[in-house]
């Protein structure tokens, strides 16, 4: 098992995607941290899936704190640290109030900061074994292209990007490699909120109409699952990817590997 | 006039953005030499030198080769193949334009090159992102962005080197495009809609960056493949919206 011996805490661990990561993580033998509002999550169920829920608002510095300080008492060190926690508000600017604007960085972007702030100690802790310690953002491919009706999302995104980056410079020295993963379209309650939203998604549509078209738009005719996503985050997780660091790693069924498709 | 007393070397003279840069560079200032495959074409003006010239052919080149100030590579052709539909032939045509004329040109050119030069190849967005059944044409657009970052760092600080990859154009092969469609009018409507200005690129569009990047005030930019699509690539391909 590739993280036999690892311990991993995972924001956003009872959503669609951070409860595939943490179902993979604790298949491959680590010991995992799932860290939430609620044990629920936005699927409203929770899986006696065999990881340790924490209590954990990413936006709230106390609560990043605590998380940390019972990582600490209980391991004394973090192998892997995933920052999955993540909101969508589907407005343009002009739509966009204040509050919104300032709830999407503080979820997406703040709340990565405030959880890699607190992890890192207990992350080098971990790499004094010498195997690298693994912390994985989640960026988006709206980070690099935009969708329409999402302004704060594509930034908060766009805002990961560079500091997976600045993390991977800073931390890279002491055995901490830094790599975000930016998912395309994913089935996940997010992406169902987006076909059924107010925003220039769904707008009401046949769902299963609107399935298909965003399936024949990316090359490989489909949309991607969150068991998709936790394959990339479990390599990048392991000790194969030990040289991996400072990337950003687009996984998209090749959506943004192509200029628009026309209509010929 | 911000190019006058400058000399300028266009390939692809003859029609759309070469022609376009050639007519930009003229109203600037610049004394202009244009070349293509065939006869000197009608309408362009007198003033301009006109070389027969196939940019694949090395030799040719090193002929034609002059001291200049500007190089622009436009000259392109492309073929609609997938990579297995496509003959050796067709990468002989669209290699040795595309890639092996660029870097003719360039190894020709870049020798006699003063101080202060620019070349300007002309890449495109599908050496960024894919256009479907367009395989050797994109491969081809990304060899030269690399080639234009090689010359920039190897030929620096005398000689300047960008691209600029256009995105979807007006000329006669964008119209023909759209004839094939079931629905022109309807394919043409879905087409402008991805674009955030709302409309295509014409030829002017090109040529006014060409200009910019040709002149004293480009000095610092080197290196950098500057995409002029009307918003086209900034957006989703999922944009804008297909429900």
């Amino acid at each position: 098992m590739k993280l036999d011996g690892k311990i991993a805490l995972v924001t956003g661990a009872r959503g669609g995607i951070g409860r595939a990561i943490v179902a993979r993580f604790i298949k491959e033998g680590a010991t995992v941290y799932a860290a939430d509002l609620t044990p629920h999550g936005s699927l409203n169920a929770h899986d006696d899936d065999g990881s340790i829920f924490l209590k954990l608002d990413v936006t709230q510095e106390a609560d990043a704190i605590a998380a940390m300080q019972a990582v600490r008492r209980g391991q004394g060190k973090l192998d892997i640290l995933v920052n999955a926690a993540g909101i969508e508000i589907e407005k343009t600017v002009e739509e966009t109030t204040l509050e919104e604007w300032n709830q999407s960085f503080a979820v997406n972007s703040t709340g990565t900061f405030l959880t890699s702030k607190y992890a890192l100690p207990l992350m080098r802790e971990a790499a004094k074994s010498g195997s690298s310690a693994s912390l994985i953002n989640f960026g988006s491919y709206d980070g690099f292209i935009a969708d329409p009706g999402l302004a704060a999302y594509c930034a908060t995104k766009g805002a990961v990007h560079a500091l997976t980056r600045a993390m991977a410079c800073d931390h890279g020295p002491e055995g901490i490699r830094v790599n975000a993963i930016c998912p395309g379209y994913i089935d996940t309650p997010m992406l169902q909120s987006f076909f059924n939203g107010d925003g220039s998604g769904g707008g009401g549509g046949n769902i299963e109409t609107l399935q298909k078209a965003v399936r024949d738009v990316h090359p490989m005719r489909t949309y991607g699952t969150p068991t998709d996503i936790a394959n990339l985050v479990n390599w990048l997780a392991s000790d194969e990817a030990r040289y991996a660091s400072g990337q950003l790693w687009v996984l998209d069924g090749g959506l943004s590997a192509q200029v628009q498709q026309m209509k010929l | 006039m911000r190019l006058a007393g400058k000399c300028a070397f266009v390939t692809g003279g003859r029609q759309g953005i070469g022609r376009g840069i050639v007519n930009a560079f003229l109203s600037e200032g610049a004394t202009v030499t244009t070349c293509g495959r065939g006869p000197r074409p009608g309408g362009l003006p007198e003033d301009v030198v006109w070389h027969e010239l196939n940019v694949s052919d090395p030799a040719a080149v090193n002929i034609i080769a002059e001291a200049t100030d500007i190089l622009v590579n436009n000259a392109g052709v492309q073929v609609e193949k997938t990579v297995v539909d496509t003959t050796d032939a067709d990468w002989e045509l669209v290699m040795g334009v595309n890639a092996r004329g660029v870097f003719n040109c360039c190894r020709a050119f870049v020798p006699l090159m003063p101080k202060g030069g620019s070349i300007i190849n002309i890449g495109s967005i599908s050496g960024n992102v894919a256009d479907p059944s367009m395989a050797l044409y994109n491969a081809s657009k990304a060899f030269v962005h690399g080639l234009t970052r090689s010359i920039a760092v190897d030929h620096g600080p005398d000689i300047r080197c960008n691209a600029i990859c256009p995105g979807w154009i007006e000329t006669g092969m964008l119209d023909a495009g759209f004839d094939l469609a079931d629905d022109p009018a309807k394919a043409k409507q879905d087409a402008l809609a991805r674009h955030a200005v709302r409309r295509f690129g014409k030829p002017d569009d090109i040529a006014a960056m060409a200009v910019w990047l040709a002149s004293n005030e480009a000095a610092f930019a080197t290196g950098q493949l500057f995409v002029i699509d009307g918003g086209m690539t900034a957006a989703s391909p999922l944009y804008p919206g297909l429900f």
